[in-house]
């Protein structure tokens, strides 16, 4: 790469100042140009995190089974049989976008970026993101939602606690590496409170009729990862490169 | 009276560049000529010279005022929101129309390239393979991006295949452990209102466009500015220089002008990026049956 000096040399070595380190680097949100900073007091979830435990089995918060329905209860099993059978039974060994919460879980850290009108997630696991609008509605049910493999997610504040509603998912993913399946009625509600600067505690409450008799929840912990630097993770079926 | 306008944005406390717009009845080059034809190749309704340059310069007035029904934020550093290239624009054309400076060995397998596909030949690469799809590939592509921020790091969410490309903004070169990969590693820096991202540790799996490779001595500068067009809309601007000297003469550069589409932040449920999953929908490699696929 050519350099070609100009004369506004002087211009860009006062930016490059002003863009330094500064004693406000550390107020919360200054990273963010001023229009896209949340209200002062907002909780600041930014940053790369990382499960303090990994989840391959999903059970609720007390460590039993979820409350399966007896149709939901008998693929469970199918697909318990298909992975013993063959690993490449679960949908995540053949790359396909994980679904939501799994994703969370995945044995991979994950980056929040948010502003004041939103919560993009990107988690390093195949290089996957998604969207949480903190001022757009979720689409409503009777909407012709197509559904996607993540589904549609919205955020809200419930006092300090980040609310992140998600709708709309296909089928086709597993809840977790056990096999825990769910149908397209699926409603995540991910509720993600600060304990402390450096750990999220995060609680998922699962409802869908076609799977489980009643909702459920279950609790996770994140943990900061301020020195991790998130790599490129990349999962290709079958791939010829 | 361009003047004017500058003075009248200056004290309104934006200092957004404004540009001319670029004329779409000029005579076009030999090197762009070929590109239209090659671009045409299979099209049932062949561009014209003028449609052709009307694409590239994003779009007509009423288009511009349907995409941009907000402004974006006044702020020359805040690319925060949703940008679009119309159309995509996947070539390696420099501003003044001229062809890339191909290496003779890089001009004739990007020839052999061009020539098989004309005879029915389907390419496949990184991108149709579901990889990711390099740099700049990704930014020829005609799907929006999202520029979001994180402490230390700026970020470009792209709608397709899910691509995120992140820039470290810490001021520290790439470790030296730094593995090659498909995006590279990406340090960035302000000068002035321009974002300036300099990426190198490509690994050499991606086309830079359909029918041109570069190795792993590949390095690409960004320089990314919001600028006024002379219709009073805005784009992102982005000076894409190119340095392989294992297949390019010299570096080399190409200009992309990504309007703001402040129109698709209300899709359904993501705030403008719809899901893109490349997985679901492998159409290349799906097509390879007929025994005519070339893996480059």
């Amino acid at each position: 790469m050519k350099f070609v000096f100009k004369p506004v040399l002087f211009a860009v070595t006062a930016a490059i100042l002003a863009s330094g380190v500064s004693a406000a680097d550390s107020e919360p949100f200054s990273f963010l140009p001023a229009a896209q900073r949340p209200a002062p007091g907002t909780p600041d979830f930014n940053g790369k995190w990382a499960m303090a435990a990994p989840i391959r089995v999903l059970k609720t918060a007390d460590g039993k089974e979820p409350p399966l329905l007896p149709a939901a209860k008998a693929k469970y099993a199918a697909n318990q049989a298909a992975l013993k059978a063959n690993p490449k039974s679960d949908p995540n060994a053949n790359c396909w976008i994980q679904g939501v919460p799994r994703i969370t879980y995945a044995p991979y850290p994950m980056l929040i970026s948010q502003d004041k009108d939103r919560v993009n997630l990107v988690y390093e696991t195949n290089h996957t993101f998604r969207i949480a609008s903190l001022h757009r509605p979720l689409p409503k049910w009777d909407d012709a939602l197509d559904p996607h493999w993540l589904g549609y997610s919205a955020a809200h504040w419930d006092g300090k606690t980040l609310v992140i509603d998600t709708i709309g998912q296909n089928d086709k993913t597993w809840l977790d590496y056990s096999g825990l399946p769910h149908s397209e009625k699926l409603r995540v509600q991910e509720r993600y409170t600060l304990d402390g600067p450096d750990r999220i505690n995060g609680e998922l409450t699962l409802t869908d009729p076609e799977t489980f008799s009643q909702p459920w929840s279950t609790r996770f912990t994140l943990v900061r990862q301020p020195g991790y630097d998130l790599k490129e993770n990349v999962c290709v079926r079958d791939h010829k490169m | 009276m361009r003047r004017l306008l500058v003075l009248a944005l200056v004290a309104a406390g934006l200092t957004t560049a404004v540009v001319a717009q670029e004329s779409t009845t000029r005579k076009l080059t030999p090197a762009e000529q070929a590109q239209l034809d090659t671009d045409n190749k299979g099209r049932a309704t062949p561009m014209t010279a003028e449609q052709w340059l009307a694409r590239r310069r994003g779009g007509d007035q009423a288009q511009r005022k349907s995409w941009e029904p907000t402004p974006p934020p006044a702020d020359p550093r805040d690319f925060t929101g949703l940008w679009q290239l119309p159309g995509g624009n996947i070539n390696l054309l420099q501003e003044n129309g001229e062809g890339a400076p191909f290496t003779p060995e890089e001009a004739k397998k990007t020839q052999q390239l061009i020539d098989a596909e004309a005879q029915g030949a389907v390419l496949t690469d990184a991108a149709s393979q579901c990889f990711p799809h390099g740099v700049p590939r990704l930014s020829f592509a005609p799907y929006p991006i999202r520029f979001a921020y994180a402490p230390g790091l700026i970020l470009i969410l792209h709608e397709v295949a899910h691509n995120v490309r992140i820039i470290r903004m810490d001021g520290k070169p790439a470790p030296k452990d730094t593995p090659q990969s498909f995006l590279g590693y990406s340090v960035g820096h302000w000068e002035g209102n321009t974002l300036v991202v300099e990426t190198s540790h490509f690994n050499d799996k991606t086309p830079l466009d359909f029918h041109s490779s570069h190795g792993t001595k590949l390095k690409v500068t960004e320089r990314f500015e919001k600028q006024k067009t002379s219709m009073g809309y805005t784009d992102l601007v982005v000076h894409i220089t190119i340095d392989d000297p294992d297949h390019f003469t010299k570096p080399f550069t190409v200009l992309r002008r990504w309007p703001y589409r402040s129109d698709m932040e209300a899709t359904l449920g993501s705030d403008g990026l719809q899901e893109y999953s490349c997985e679901e929908n492998n159409r290349n490699v799906e097509m390879s049956s007929d025994g005519k696929v070339i893996i480059k």
